[in-house]
């Protein structure tokens, strides 16, 4: 195995209570330790105030620990060098409004060090994987919030990072671009590029993740690859097409007499998503 | 959406880091003065400031003052007060705006320092200062050009032809004089020093009305720092000030720029000429405040929570 891309050993952060009437601890991240490997999509689950954002800007070093050590790709997250592998989009980002989308992609990318005829080629590529190549000249401030979302995973990508943090980044955006946006994060994958999401549509995170870790109280408590998480260990699905009702009542009366349960037979649904997307394909 | 093709060349462009970068600091500081030109409010401060020094030649013609005092009096002024305020203003709403609209967040994500964040921030506030600093000046010339032209026009009317040529030669010479560049030249230096202590003040500051507030103080307070000097200057311990209050006193002339040394200004306004060494002792001690400045703010900034 090569060096992980996110290393959290036994992370503690603590903020002072702001009340000056109480002006105790509060613990956001307790002695979190984690690993997420080179090449994996990892998604970090928790309800509101679990001590997720608070962990990605320690990984990011927008904020130190109390205690404890993160590091990517085996360098301390509190280098300035470690964030030249990472790309970051924050939940609802907002850009500078007087830039357009294509300056936009330019100011980030100088701050990674590109210019000149590379860094516009890079711009103009990025705008079209994004879809908003036809509104890379207007202002950023008359964007809807798909489109500044689209911007903003843009940005991230702007020096091709080898790690994606991306902090709920379908919000906002309709089922077509949450879509493409999943896409996306999936031909990444096949890149190489990590990918540490942080997501409340679970159906996405199950779609795409390969690894999560759910935190609560700043605690991770449970973590570990989606399929042994998620299935239910005494229980198989069947799946026949063009079965009749005679064949499916045999086939219960043989898995009772071999001594199984059967819990319940109906036709499975396709995905709400995937209908929608079905019934609106070509309408643009 | 396509797959990209030229990440892999982008990312081996992108992995030359250095400890500081000029580009980085560049690319921070020009967006930061076309984010600060677009700011209306700062616009109907300049044409106030261009109107005050316009009307000068007005304020002249109706003064008990030599003219030229007057009209020196009133631009220079006009041009203190104004870059005084920009400096503060513009510089309060910088980092109070990033953190709220989050851009902090993803500038900071890329391999930007706090340090070179701070030094473009504080690059592109001193653009817009110099360029309002230049604007005041094109009009304050051509204000003078009038009032030059217009003077030479009464001495021919009303003076003896040998007296008229001597006099029109005095006024050509003590108009455009270096000692009233230098002196634009402080007043652009003061504007810096502002602007470097307001983003000292909003490193740690937690508003931006109460960094325009403290830092308006902290420049008024500047004022007074002679006279704490002179307090501190006599022997420590004696009844007259006790130790803890000499101790204080020091701290303050240290981290309160001297506002009294940028008073050369009004020296120059009523025509008095000014040696260079003053300017070069001025600029050296410009610079030693903002360094001074700009190091605790990055203190402050490099700890701070986002």
């Amino acid at each position: 195995m090569g060096t992980p891309a996110i290393t959290i050993e036994n992370l503690t952060k603590e903020f002072t209570n702001p009340s000056i009437f109480n002006r105790g601890k509060v613990t956001a991240v307790d002695s979190l330790s984690l690993t997420v490997e080179a090449g994996h999509v990892y998604g970090l689950l928790g309800p509101n105030g679990s001590g997720k954002s608070t962990t990605m800007k320690i990984v990011l070093g927008l904020v130190v620990p109390t205690s404890g050590r993160t590091c990517i790709f085996g360098r301390d997250s509190r280098d300035v060098e470690s964030r030249e592998a990472v790309g970051f989009l924050p939940e609802n980002p907002y850009f500078y409004k007087f830039l357009t989308g294509s300056e936009t992609l330019d100011f980030y990318g100088k701050l990674c060090g590109l210019g000149g005829k590379m860094l516009r080629d890079r711009s103009r590529e990025l705008l079209a994987l994004v879809g908003l190549e036809s509104a890379a000249d207007r202002r950023v401030g008359g964007y809807s919030k798909g489109m500044l979302q689209r911007i903003g995973l843009a940005q991230a990508l702007v020096q091709d990072p080898r790690l994606l943090v991306l902090d709920e980044p379908t919000a906002g955006v309709d089922p077509a671009g949450s879509h493409d946006i999943r896409d996306l994060i999936l031909r990444l994958k096949q890149r190489g590029i990590t990918v540490l999401l942080c997501s409340h549509l679970l159906s996405q995170v199950q779609e795409i993740c390969d690894r999560i870790g759910i935190m609560n109280h700043g605690k991770l408590v449970r973590e570990g690859p989606l399929d042994d998480l998620i299935s239910i260990e005494n229980q198989t699905e069947l799946t026949l097409e063009n079965v009749s009702p005679a064949l499916l009542a045999e086939l219960r009366e043989r898995a009772e007499a071999g001594g199984a349960r059967v819990l319940g037979a109906h036709k499975p649904q396709q995905n709400l998503e995937r209908y929608f997307l079905d019934v609106t394909a070509g309408k643009k | 959406m396509t797959t990209e093709s030229s990440g892999p060349a982008v990312a081996a462009h992108a992995s030359a880091h250095k400890l500081f970068s000029l580009r980085r600091t560049w690319a921070i500081a020009a967006n930061t003065f076309r984010d600060l030109v677009r700011q209306k409010v700062f616009y109907f401060m300049l044409v106030f400031g261009l109107f005050l020094i316009g009307t000068s030649l007005l304020t002249a013609s109706i003064s008990f003052q030599g003219q030229l005092q007057t009209v020196m009096d009133v631009c220079l002024g006009a041009m203190s007060v104004f870059t005084m305020l920009l400096a503060v203003l513009a510089t309060a709403m910088l980092l109070p705006k990033d953190m709220e609209d989050r851009t902090l967040y993803t500038i900071l994500a890329k391999p930007v320092s706090r340090f070179e964040y701070l030094v473009g921030k504080l690059a592109g506030v001193t653009m817009i200062l110099l360029v309002a600093t230049l604007l005041m000046t094109a009009a304050f010339l051509v204000v003078l050009y009038f009032w030059q032209g217009r003077e030479i026009e009464n001495l021919q009317l009303t003076e003896m032809p040998e007296r008229a040529a001597a006099a029109i030669a005095k006024v050509k010479s003590g108009t455009f004089t270096s000692t009233l560049f230098g002196g634009i030249g402080v007043i652009f230096f003061r504007s810096i020093v502002c602007a470097g202590l307001t983003l000292m003040i909003s490193c740690f500051s937690t508003s931006w009305l109460f960094t325009v507030i403290i830092s308006l103080m902290v420049i008024f307070a500047g004022y007074l720092v002679p006279m704490a000097r002179s307090v501190w200057q006599g022997p420590l311990g004696t009844a007259e000030v006790p130790t803890h209050t000499a101790i204080l006193l020091r701290l303050i002339t240290v981290f309160v720029p001297d506002m009294q040394l940028f008073n050369v200004v009004d020296d120059i306004a009523v025509g008095i000429n000014v040696d260079a060494d003053v300017f070069v002792r001025i600029a050296g001690l410009g610079a030693g405040y903002l360094l001074v400045y700009l190091f605790v703010g990055w203190l402050f900034f490099a700890w701070r929570e986002l």
